[in-house]
């Protein structure tokens, strides 16, 4: 089932548009939503849950226009905006209290059980707590109100190596039985080898694929070569070209590569998501 | 609107309010603008809205399976509950001061009288008209709101005092006093007073609300 349907979502800010952001994500899936900083990750996401007024598109959740159903869609919905934390000076547990009272499907047995698995404590303030607990903390409210659809706003940046493998395997878990979804935003790429199953790439406003991810790294090669081997048609499908003494090396689309007979090897998703900024700066 | 009342109270309102509560036992000093003693509780709302855009707030609202406009209505309701509290607690030290302080004393403005609350409650709705709508226009600037804010409740203090007691009207004869007959010829003032503040208060929410709908966040 569809749980998120975006369609050519726009917002212009002065000196920033979001140019007909489409993506959709099924149940059952990790999207990782990446894109460098000020890439339109975040606008993206505040237009996509009516933070911020779009100029125009539509957001279907659930089956449902997000615009016309906004309070039952929310009732599905679990959002982690980056690490803007709310009510520092409050207890976990007088944040839980108020926050289930909005929820129809409040699972108190399923909150006690988070909070016990996420070895969270509730007589602790918020802003007590490390990022990757704050994360955790607001993953076990939203699970615990049956949220359905989980988005989350860069929420692995700032932790450590270890949090932050032990909160991708929280992500995996969620989406286990297939009735969840998650669409995370990130600049950090080893998080998407990790645990993403579908990628959706924001380049300055406008996404440039939403794909699974081995069709998204088998999009691309990289090539190198000599000098010589650095003719006008290889410039034209180069895409990052960086130009060396003895030769060069860029990235081409799969079909580029092949038909340009240069020597073609598969490439990582960090070095894919460098070369298409580096051709996007000039 | 009952869990939205339950956030305010439980996460939102800043302390202080409660603290400021016990200021009204201002009433009790002998000469004193005793208005003033009102003032202390905006104050405080004043430091509820600094405090939420520290601690996210409006996030944590505009996230909730609610409509926005319902955000701000909660707020503004539970001010007017304050505001509406502040009023009673401060009833029982007018009784206790006109006791306890010679009778006319209060050199420095009106008497706790029953004209007295009915122009603090019309002070309140004027503020509620004016705060919360210049917050809730970009949701960001509690600042600009209380200063607007205060300056209402300045002019309108000394308004209040100068029609009280200096500018010679039908009612100068009755405002200022504590007798009995004279309290009672004072209660239209209060109940206009509360009417005014309600409507005020109501228009307030309403405008709020509607400006806060376009707000981006």
């Amino acid at each position: 089932m569809e749980l998120l349907s975006v369609r050519d979502l726009c917002k212009t800010y002065p000196g920033f548009t979001l140019d007909r952001v489409s993506f959709s994500l099924e149940s059952g899936y990790i999207m990782g939503f990446i894109g460098r900083n000020g890439a339109g990750k975040t606008t993206t996401l505040k237009s996509m849950l009516g933070l911020v007024h779009p100029d125009g598109g539509a957001v279907e959740m659930f089956g449902m226009d997000f615009r016309k159903k906004e309070s039952a869609c929310r009732q599905q919905l679990g959002v982690v905006l980056g690490d803007a934390r709310y009510y520092g000076s409050k207890s976990l547990r007088d944040v839980a209290a108020v926050t289930a009272r909005f929820y129809e499907c409040w699972d108190d047995a399923a909150y006690r059980d988070y909070m016990k698995r996420f070895s969270l404590d509730e007589s602790k303030r918020v802003r007590e707590l490390s990022t990757g607990m704050w994360v955790k903390f607001t993953l076990a409210l939203a699970l615990s109100h049956g949220a359905r659809l989980l988005v989350l706003d860069e929420p692995t940046s700032g932790l450590d190596p270890v949090s932050r493998d032990e909160l991708l395997d929280i992500f995996r878990d969620t989406v286990a039985n297939g009735e969840r979804s998650i669409l995370f935003s990130t600049h950090i790429i080893s998080d998407l080898e990790k645990c993403a199953d579908l990628i959706t790439y924001i380049h300055a406003g406008k996404i440039l694929t939403s794909t699974d991810r081995d069709s998204f790294t088998d999009d691309y090669r990289k090539v190198t070569g000599g000098r010589g081997e650095l003719t006008d048609a290889v410039r034209e499908s180069a895409i990052g070209l960086r130009e060396q003494s003895f030769g060069f090396e860029a990235m081409m689309k799969t079909e580029d590569a092949i038909s340009s007979g240069l020597a073609a090897e598969p490439i990582g998703m960090e070095e894919i998501m460098i070369h298409i900024e580096r051709e996007g700066r000039e | 609107m009952k869990n939205l009342l339950y956030k305010e109270f439980r996460l939102a309102i800043h302390p202080s309010v409660y603290v400021f509560f016990l200021l009204s036992a201002l009433l009790l000093v002998p000469s004193y603008p005793y208005y003033v003693s009102f003032f202390y509780l905006t104050l405080g709302l004043f430091l509820t809205f600094k405090t939420n855009r520290a601690e996210n707030d409006i996030f944590y609202s505009a996230l909730l399976p609610v409509r926005k406009g319902d955000v701000v209505r909660a707020r503004v309701l539970a001010a007017a509950l304050l505001e509406l509290a502040n009023i009673l607690i401060a009833v029982p030290f007018a009784v206790l001061s006109v006791k306890i302080n010679p009778v006319g004393g209060n050199n420095a403005g009106i008497e706790p009288n029953v004209a007295f609350f009915g122009l603090s409650m019309l002070m309140y709705g004027g503020f509620n008209l004016i705060f919360f709508p210049v917050f809730y226009k970009t949701g960001r600037s509690e600042g600009k709101a209380f200063l607007w804010g205060g300056v209402f409740m300045f002019l309108y203090i000394i308004a209040a005092e100068a029609f009280a007691q200096y500018i010679p009207s039908p009612v100068s004869a009755y405002l200022d006093a504590l007798g009995k007959s004279e309290q009672l010829r004072q209660l239209p003032v209060l109940f206009a007073g509360v009417i005014l503040w309600a409507a005020l208060t109501l228009l307030s929410a309403k405008i709020s609300a509607g400006r806060f709908e376009k707000v981006d966040l």
